[in-house]
């Protein structure tokens, strides 16, 4: 924890200014390579969203008969398609786009309260059992998510907890990653003569905490919110175990049950694979505008990242 | 009281009396347990208590012919010599020795390009490189599961007969190489750009000063200044390859049977659990699983030298 | 800047609580009933909760619960086939999260029947309708005396062929797998397309080709419920995946999994001449878009035989409704698995769309039934392939592992479609595996 690299100095936390003199020296010398390299990672980065695309906008003739993949067909179907997607089976691709966003938010806010008090605890108290504590959150670092599923299903199943919004909420408030994070934060960016100060002045330790403590963490809270309000978004082994009742699926769930049926018997009546493309389009859309506008968050935030 | 005493900017600690003083620590640590206690309870509850209970299961076997039967370690003996737990393994261990130098050097050459320019271009590429890490996992790999399929995608569209057939058993591993980095790649490669833009710029300059050019800069100064960065990422993708579940599952209906119930020892342990109700044996499999992820980790580290340092 | 976020995030939580509705999802049949994919008509009648995943399950509970006033459906898909199979399994295992009432395919019953998951529904009045069924259709859902599901719709097999693909190379509907293999070999030496396909994902359509030469994969009877006969790679079966194993050799079938992407885009696209399914294929295969103008015209003829002189049919899927051990009035359910898609005006949705293929005796007499049917422009396809077949059908065995078996006969397959496995190699090792499985789940095995 001591050593230096860890130290976060303010400047990290700032998007940066202007390109430093080195940048443009660069380029003066002729950086055609390193713009190649550029181009390509592009491409291979966009071609599948841009096949996503181009075959949401195709009629379920047209996807299996269209000459080109990777350009339109004959018709341009995206509106229609969106509307058979949003009102399929009672729209229930709608209420697992919802389910998504509940899923992501309460385990995503929750986790990250969770990070922040106990980053705080661990990182300016000097309590009994910290070491062990200590240890067993360090520990818990490398076990991953997905290790857990299998015994928290069978764990919640005998408690009669699975196949409920729980299920899927309560696991993902564990996040030891995020309270390892806010720990190395708090540890240099809260100075303790700031708090010692505000406890002179009587404040209590939760006003404290709360006036000065956490206007400073601003930045770590918002990129360990960031980071799991993503991996919640994106978590498909948890919910799968978890749920049974398709109304509680999130839409990495629908649509791999969607999958399944498709390549089974595609569904009977109804080309599912239409279906699956386009939801799978519209899927992306909230977090990539989520991206794109908290932008400048990312910047400043993911340097927390990076002390690592 | 010590609202009396002013709070100077100084370091000078607050004066007390000796027993007021510890009295006033001792509260503080209670109060470092409430903070700490809300994280405390979900641990406890979500992983602690899961992994004992998931432990004591693994203990016993059940079968659809015969009632529940204490067999003490025999499940994890049975995993140790069942081969479908073992080419799992070996699977996941290969996959990881190829996956994450590919994944690296993407992301290191991306992070360095990328700081080491700046131009609206620049800017454009950093946001679709990370793109990917706001697309679900399930959702890239039924993009590119498309895209793989030889006669609905564009393959043979571009190759004509002769196409490849990505998803063959014999491809699949790389198919799957390429899934993953497009997932992570990004996600990567903005850890390693935020730790480099942490560095001293006033470094470059004496190193130009020392006659350094562009590659040089960034092979023998920049890149030795993100080393625990990186370590941190390849452990950090050591773990999540050796738990891979999302992708192979989510490919496994359209792959022709390339992808089965025992390619990797996580949809192993699944289909166990979820298709035939084997959950002592399930249990028995992550455990088993996460042994080996220990193991990994613990010879990533002693190779790296980073032994025990990597997080504290 | 912060309040506002903060504020629009837990606006934002709070508005999708509230359209959820799921704040305080309880579990168990209680929140399977609180999410009806269809409307309750009678909302003071008790209501029975159902999981189902055929196409038109929304015509046929909307037709039920019109015709009731006593009891109402509460029906939702789960899945379809396997993905379904997973969810029940996992919910017998928890001992919770059954519905009342739930659709298996006839071969998965025992596999449930031995967790004592489904009720016997003898005790229920089920044998009122037993006269409605064939003796083999019968048979496929009782134990003995017992009754543990109520048959829906059976999968009586034909040989699905492009009949302008046949004509352009000259040849008539093999009557013989030898003829079929000629005509295979015939049409690809003339520069033509496959003549079928090998669909890994399909165990239970190749079990029934293996079963149609002879072979008889499990003899068990939940009378004895801890002995379980296995012979899977007896004489008939090898020889059938040998003949298979043979025509993907040379290239003659293709080797994609069935229903993909791949192979719906090879259907549309005539890379395949045959499709060797059962009665409700037409209907899987119109909805992906197979058989609309300009992609080819289907039509259907017996299944080719290895002795035609002793002619056996064969059934691929098929389904049934179980009443589970969970529903809270069992009477009720089982009332509603024997009523549901029992009457003629969901028959007939279901056989007019050829998604089904009934096998309640009202609908299969139907002159209708018997009339002309779309997909096969004008063929009367029920009456002279499908109904005989149907009628020729005896009912079998069924391991009380089924999704173990189809899962490892699908590994194999994949095996034997890479070139990797003999047809010899991957019976021996199928019942190598099937064997070790049954032991070590504590059943007395017979080979």
């Amino acid at each position: 924890m001591k050593s230096p690299q860890f130290a976060p100095e303010a400047s990290r936390f700032r998007p940066r200014g202007n390109p430093g003199s080195t940048a443009r020296a660069l380029r003066g010398r002729g950086a055609v390579l390193p713009y190649l390299f550029l181009g390509f990672l592009i491409v291979y980065f966009l071609i599948p969203i841009w096949w996503l695309f181009v075959a949401s906008t195709k009629d379920a003739q047209d996807l299996f008969t269209s000459p080109s993949a990777l350009w339109f067909g004959k018709g341009f179907n995206l509106i229609p398609n969106l509307s058979d997607l949003f009102t399929y089976d009672e729209g229930i691709y709608i209420r697992w786009l919802l389910n998504s966003v509940l899923y992501a938010l309460a385990g995503g806010l929750g986790a990250t309260a969770l990070a922040v008090l106990a980053g705080y605890g661990f990182a300016k108290f000097k309590f009994s059992g910290r070491r062990l504590s200590f240890s067993m959150l360090l520990g818990s670092v490398m076990v991953p998510a997905t290790a857990l599923v299998i015994p928290t299903f069978t764990f919640f199943s005998d408690l009669g907890l699975t196949d409920t919004i729980w299920a899927v909420i309560l696991p993902s408030l564990l996040n030891p990653f995020g309270v390892y994070l806010m720990l190395v934060y708090t540890s240099d960016a809260v100075p303790e003569e700031l708090l010692d100060a505000a406890r002179v002045d009587g404040a209590g330790e939760f006003r404290t905490f709360l006036q000065v403590a956490l206007p400073l963490l601003r930045p770590a809270i918002v990129t360990v919110l960031l980071l799991s309000v993503v991996a919640n978004w994106n978590n498909y082994f948890l919910p799968l175990a978890m749920l049974s009742d398709k109304n509680l699926f999130p839409i990495t769930v629908g649509i791999g049950l969607w999958e399944g049926q498709a390549s089974a018997n595609n569904g009977g009546g109804y080309s599912l694979w239409g279906l699956i493309i386009a939801g799978c389009l519209i899927s992306i859309v909230p977090l990539v505008i989520a991206f794109l506008s908290l932008q400048k968050y990312w910047r400043g935030g993911l340097a927390v990242g990076a002390l690592k | 009281m010590a609202t009396t005493l002013s709070a100077s900017p100084s370091r000078q600690k607050p004066i007390s009396d000796p027993v007021r003083r510890r009295s006033a620590q001792g509260r503080r640590r209670n109060v470092g347990w409430l903070f700490v206690a809300p994280f405390g309870i979900v641990f406890v509850l979500f992983l602690v208590a899961p992994l004992l209970y998931a432990l004591y299961l693994s203990l016993f076997n059940k079968g659809l012919a015969t009632g529940t039967t204490f067999v003490g370690i025999s499940n994890y003996v049975k995993a140790f010599t069942d081969p479908n737990f073992l080419n799992g393994v070996a699977f996941v261990l290969l996959f990881a020795l190829v996956l994450i130098p590919v994944q690296m050097a993407v992301s290191l050459a991306a992070a360095l390009v990328l700081d080491a320019f700046s131009s609206l271009f620049v800017r454009f590429s950093r946001l679709m490189i990370f793109l990917p890490y706001a697309i679900p996992a399930v959702i890239g790999a039924l993009m590119w599961g498309f895209l793989y399929s030889p006669s609905f995608g564009p393959l043979q569209q571009i190759f004509g007969a002769n196409a490849p057939a990505l998803l063959s058993p014999s491809n699949i591993f790389g198919a799957l190489v390429n899934v993953v980095t497009w997932q992570w790649a990004g996600y990567y490669m903005i850890i390693i750009y935020a730790a480099l833009q942490g560095i001293d710029k006033s470094l470059y300059e004496a190193a130009r000063i020392d006659g350094a050019n562009g590659w040089q800069i960034a092979w023998r100064l920049k890149v030795p200044m993100v080393a625990s960065s990186l370590v941190l990422i390849v452990v950090f993708a050591l773990i999540g390859t050796l738990q891979f579940f999302t992708e192979p599952e989510i490919l496994a209906p359209i792959s022709n049977g390339s992808i089965q119930p025992n390619t990797t020892p996580n949809i192993y342990a699944y289909s166990q659990a979820f298709s035939y109700a084997n959950f002592n044996y399930a249990s028995a499999l992550s455990f088993a699983l996460g042994i080996v992820v220990l193991i990994a980790i613990y010879i990533f580290m002693f190779a790296t030298r980073k032994r025990g340092s990597i997080l504290s | 800047m912060k309040k506002r976020l903060a504020t629009a995030v837990v606006a934002v939580v709070g508005a999708v609580i509230a359209l959820t509705g799921c704040a305080s999802g309880g579990g168990g049949s209680a929140s399977a009933k609180s999410n009806c994919s269809n409307t309750i008509v009678q909302k003071n009648a008790p209501v029975v909760s159902v999981w189902a995943w055929y196409p038109n399950m929304k015509n046929v509970v909307d037709n039920f619960n019109n015709q009731h006033t006593d009891v109402q459906v509460c029906w939702s898909s789960v899945g379809e086939g396997v993905e379904e199979y997973n969810k029940v399994q996992t919910a017998v295992s928890a001992g919770k999260g059954l519905p009342d009432v739930v659709m298996l395919e006839a071969d998965h019953l025992p596999t449930f029947e031995i967790q004592n998951a489904l009720v016997d529904l003898s005790k229920y009045g089920a044998n009122d309708v037993k006269s409605n069924f064939s003796a083999g259709a019968w048979r496929d859902v009782s134990q003995g005396d017992s009754v543990y599901a109520i048959p829906v719709d059976g999968g009586p097999m034909g040989l699905i062929y492009r009949s302008d693909i046949f004509q352009k190379y000259g040849i008539t509907p093999p009557k013989t797998w030898d003829e079929f293999a000629a005509d295979a070999k015939k049409v690809k030496d003339a520069g033509g397309p496959m003549f079928g396909d090998l669909g890994a994902n399909s165990p239970a359509q190749v079990m029934a080709l293996m079963i149609q030469k002879g072979s008889v994969p499990f003899q068990y009877n939940l009378a004895d419920k801890n002995t379980i006969t296995i012979k899977v790679n007896d004489d008939a079966s090898k020889q059938v995946l040998n003949y298979w194993a043979g025509l993907v050799k040379d290239g003659l079938v293709g080797t994609t999994d069935q229903f993909t992407t791949d192979y719906v885009q090879g259907l549309i696209a005539g890379k395949y001449a045959t499709f060797a399914s059962a009665a409700w294929t037409p209907g899987y295969m119109t909805g992906a878009g197979i058989g609309k103008s300009g992609s080819g015209s289907w039509a259907v003829s017996p299944m080719p035989q290895w002795d035609p002189s002793n002619p056996v049919s064969v059934n691929w899927g098929g389904s049934t409704f179980a009443v589970t051990n969970q529903a809270s009035d069992k009477a009720l359910a089982a009332k509603v698995a024997e009523g549901l898609y029992a009457d003629p005006a969901s028959l007939k949705d279901g056989w007019s769309n050829q998604v089904i293929f009934p096998l309640n005796k009202q609908a299969l007499d139907s002159p209708d039934f018997n009339n002309k049917t779309k997909f096969f422009n004008g063929e009367t396809s029920n009456k002279d392939i499908y109904i005989p077949a149907e009628n020729a059908y005896k009912g079998m065995d069924y391991a009380p592992f089924q999704t173990y078996f189809y899962a490892q006969f699908q590994d194999v397959l994949t095996k034997i479609n890479h070139q990797q496995l003999t047809g010899d190699q991957a019976a021996d090792q199928l019942q190598q595996t099937l064997v070790k499985y049954a032991q070590s789940q504590g059943f007395t095995v017979k080979e």
